[in-house]
């Protein structure tokens, strides 16, 4: 049996961290480490391994079925005096921001639709679903129809059933219009998310902030902005980051509508990454485009994971 | 008959008296027992082997027709050689991103139909096919020159050349004759005279329809007009000439494609919208006098018993001051080096290849099948409808992409990143000037020829 006076030497000798780290670890630390290893793993095969060597792919000069050529930064110079790219830059945030502003709009509309007392009311909640759930392909494939300006039905309203054009118009043909419609395609398939999202914020806010508000004199748009709006700020701030990396990472449906035409005015960064990818068949600076969309993308997912953090702590 | 020699020993033994006749039958139910056991025994293993497979991409066109014919035969020499093919099927649409993740991956098919891209781009992945490309050539009178370009860099034949897409300027001749019209044979004024004559836009009815938006049907539009009015994206040595020594033809090439659009307003609405299959779609529902296709539209009419069927003409594509210039692309096979099966590849080569098997897979195709070698060009096939003539003409006439310089990864690049349709494009819809337009694509192309070593 050991004595008093043994214990602090057999202690010593037993391989563990100094007290610092032990402190810092915890007290069973090799089962931490255990506990966290497949995950570690995991994560360095799927994660952090495809990355770095995209990273250093995006750093040479990459074609098929050769070998990979370093070049420093010479693919991301190469991009940035690239007009294309830059138009392709600038037309992802005009479709990013302009998507989630009035997919914002319309989804509160739709919430506080959907909690105001109307019939059918879950029929409408089911019904305005409906664009969230269908494939994404499948509803791009569709507007390509209803907007194709000689056989699409939306011509054919607008022309021939309501007269209120003298002509088709070229929804898919011009700049402007092509922009708008890739945006109202994008909006159509997104607002759901953000109607259903602040529906289930707008029922967890207690009646009696409503109430008291209205006792105070309150009248709807009061309402609105001093209760409604902040109760649910973490949430709306929460969809539109989300809505906001979905969106500026949109593939199918502008590639489908348009491929980034006419002469360019809908190109945005991930049809571009795909173009230069399969089209121009140069892997190295088709890494380049995507990780060139990653500062503004970090730093949404920072500013998300933070309030995701703060809200849990709560 | 052979006997088995100790059947013939027992037999002598009895014969002799050395062994009673039931012995005889005990050893020799023993001998013939054991032999059809053993032999059933190998049989058996026999059939359990494996049979080599083989991994086939096909290319899935608009001519289902022909699609089947060639599955068939594929199958058929499979069946032949005890080889289990296992088929793959790219489109227009996903052909190239598949080649790239196979190849990426290290896991390419053994032998693959590609386009006129394929030879080119994948080189460095596929199998110097020399021998087997020359041997099919020499028996078939040699390749057109086209294909010969195509198939082949720096001596090397990277793939093996089998058809070339036919088509044309598809054109309503029920139309031209109730205006007492003739064919056109020239853009400038032919096709504009015609067009506008034949069309009515009260009725969305409309002369001419061809995009010059970012797709296939743009890409070979644009690459014409250009060498029409005797320009072009490359010189004879090669080199971009876009805004430098082909500037004034190219000026007045772009020019005359825009003012389709703008100027002579012979052009549908929405036009630069299109994809490949819109102007097929338009002509099908008679909005369309007169459009370039490939033979799939005449096909498509054909399969469907369509009305237009009988009331198309198909004629040579029309020309500009400079001549008529048709791009064609060559499909081809190829035979991928991570094969371990090279020789079977090159033997269903062969098979597919085949005249007679050739002739059953183009008279399914409707002007499709184009000949790549001379003597195909010669087959009568071509003259059994008034239709695929012009088809023939025009593919008789083809040039490669990089003409009149060398076909180049360059010049392939900038037709797969649709340059020449982004030029036309930035014209109509962001309003650059012509030479602004020009100059804007001649860095480009200048760029992709920098980035690929002056090739």
């Amino acid at each position: 049996m050991a004595t008093v006076a043994q214990l602090p030497v057999e202690r010593a000798r037993a391989p563990r961290p100094r007290a610092g780290l032990r402190r810092r670890l915890g007290a069973d630390w090799h089962l931490g480490y255990l506990f966290v290893l497949p995950m570690a793993i995991m994560v360095i095969a799927l994660v952090a391994y495809p990355f770095c060597y995209a990273a250093y792919l995006s750093l040479t000069r990459k074609y098929v079925g050769v070998p990979p050529v370093f070049v420093g930064f010479e693919n991301y110079v190469r991009l940035a005096y690239d007009g294309f790219f830059r138009r392709a830059v600038w037309n992802s945030f005009v479709f990013t921001f302009a998507s989630v502003g009035v997919k914002l709009v319309l989804g509160m509309v739709m919430a506080l639709v959907l909690t105001s007392r109307i019939r059918y009311r879950n029929l409408f909640t089911g019904l305005l679903l409906i664009p969230w759930v269908a494939p994404t392909v499948v509803s791009a494939l569709n507007f390509l129809w209803i907007f194709d300006a000689s056989l699409g039905v939306l011509n054919y309203l607008l022309v021939k059933v309501f007269r209120i054009l003298p002509q088709g118009v070229g929804w898919l043909s011009e700049a402007g219009t092509a922009m708008a419609s890739v945006i109202f395609v994008n909006v159509w398939r997104g607002f759901p998310f953000f109607g259903i999202s602040f529906l289930a914020g707008l029922k967890a806010i207690p009646g009696e902030l409503y109430e008291a508000a209205s006792v105070d004199g309150a009248n709807i748009v009061q309402r609105f902005r001093h209760v409604t709006l902040p109760s649910l700020r973490n949430i709306i701030i929460v969809v539109m980051l989300l809505s906001t990396i979905w969106t500026f990472n949109d593939f199918a449906i502008v590639y489908i509508l348009t491929k980034g035409g006419p002469g360019g005015a809908t190109q945005v960064l991930p049809v571009f990454t795909y173009e230069m990818a399969f089209g121009a068949q140069r892997l190295g600076e088709a890494i380049a485009v995507a990780l060139y969309m990653l500062p503004a993308l970090a730093m949404v997912i920072i500013v998300l994971s933070r309030y995701m953090r703060r809200s849990h702590a709560r | 008959m052979t006997t088995d020699p100790r059947l013939r020993g027992i037999a002598a033994e009895l014969d002799a008296g050395l062994i009673a006749r039931r012995e005889f039958l005990r050893k020799s139910a023993i001998l013939t027992g054991g032999t059809a056991a053993g032999l059933a025994v190998l049989r058996g293993m026999a059939s359990a082997q494996p049979k080599t497979k083989l991994r086939v991409w096909l290319f899935k066109s608009y001519v289902t027709g022909g699609n089947d014919i060639l599955a068939k035969h594929v199958e058929a020499w499979a069946k032949e050689r005890n080889v289990e093919p296992e088929f793959d099927w790219a489109t227009f649409g996903d052909r190239e991103q598949k080649f790239v993740a196979a190849i990426e991956a290290g896991n390419p098919p053994d032998v693959a139909e590609m386009n006129y891209q394929g030879p080119m781009r994948y080189k460095a992945a596929l199998r110097d096919e020399t021998k087997l490309a020359k041997d099919l050539a020499a028996a078939r009178g040699g390749l057109l020159p086209y294909a010969a370009r195509v198939v082949q860099f720096n001596g090397q034949y990277f793939g093996i050349a089998r058809l070339a897409f036919g088509g044309g300027l598809h054109v309503r001749k029920d139309v031209l004759a109730e205006k007492g019209l003739k064919l056109p044979k020239v853009y400038d004024p032919d096709v504009i005279e015609v067009a506008k004559k034949c069309q009515d836009p009260a009725k969305d009815i409309w002369g001419f329809g061809q995009t010059l938006n970012r797709c296939d049907d743009g890409n070979g539009f644009m690459q014409n007009i250009l060498w029409d009015y005797g320009g072009g994206a490359w010189d004879k040595d090669g080199k971009p000439a876009l805004a430098t020594s082909n500037l004034k033809a190219n000026m007045a090439a772009l020019q005359f494609a825009v003012d389709t659009i703008q100027k002579h307003k012979i052009q549908p609405p929405g036009v630069m919208g299109w994809n490949d299959a819109s102007n097929n779609e338009a002509y099908m529902a008679g909005k369309l006098v007169s459009t370039n296709n490939g033979a799939s539209l005449y096909y498509a009419m054909g399969a469907k018993k369509h009305p237009l069927f009988e009331k198309t003409q198909v004629i040579l594509t029309p020309g500009g001051p400079a001549g008529s210039f048709v791009f064609a692309g060559a499909y081809n096979w190829g035979v991928f080096q991570k094969s371990k099966y090279h020789e079977l590849a090159e033997d269903m080569i062969r098979w597919v290849e085949d005249e007679k098997r050739f002739e059953e897979y183009m008279k399914a195709c409707s002007g499709q099948a184009g000949p790549v070698y001379k003597s195909r060009a010669e087959h009568p096939y071509w003259k059994s409808d008034p239709n695929y003539e012009g088809m023939l003409q025009n593919i008789m006439r083809s040039v490669w992409p990089g003409y009149p310089g060398p076909i180049s990864p360059a010049a392939i690049e900038v037709q797969a990143q649709y340059m020449l349709c982004d030029m036309a494009g930035r014209m109509v819809t962001a309003g650059l000037s012509l030479e602004a337009a020009l100059k804007e694509a001649h860095g480009r192309v200048e760029e992709v020829y920098k980035i690929r070593g002056g090739k």
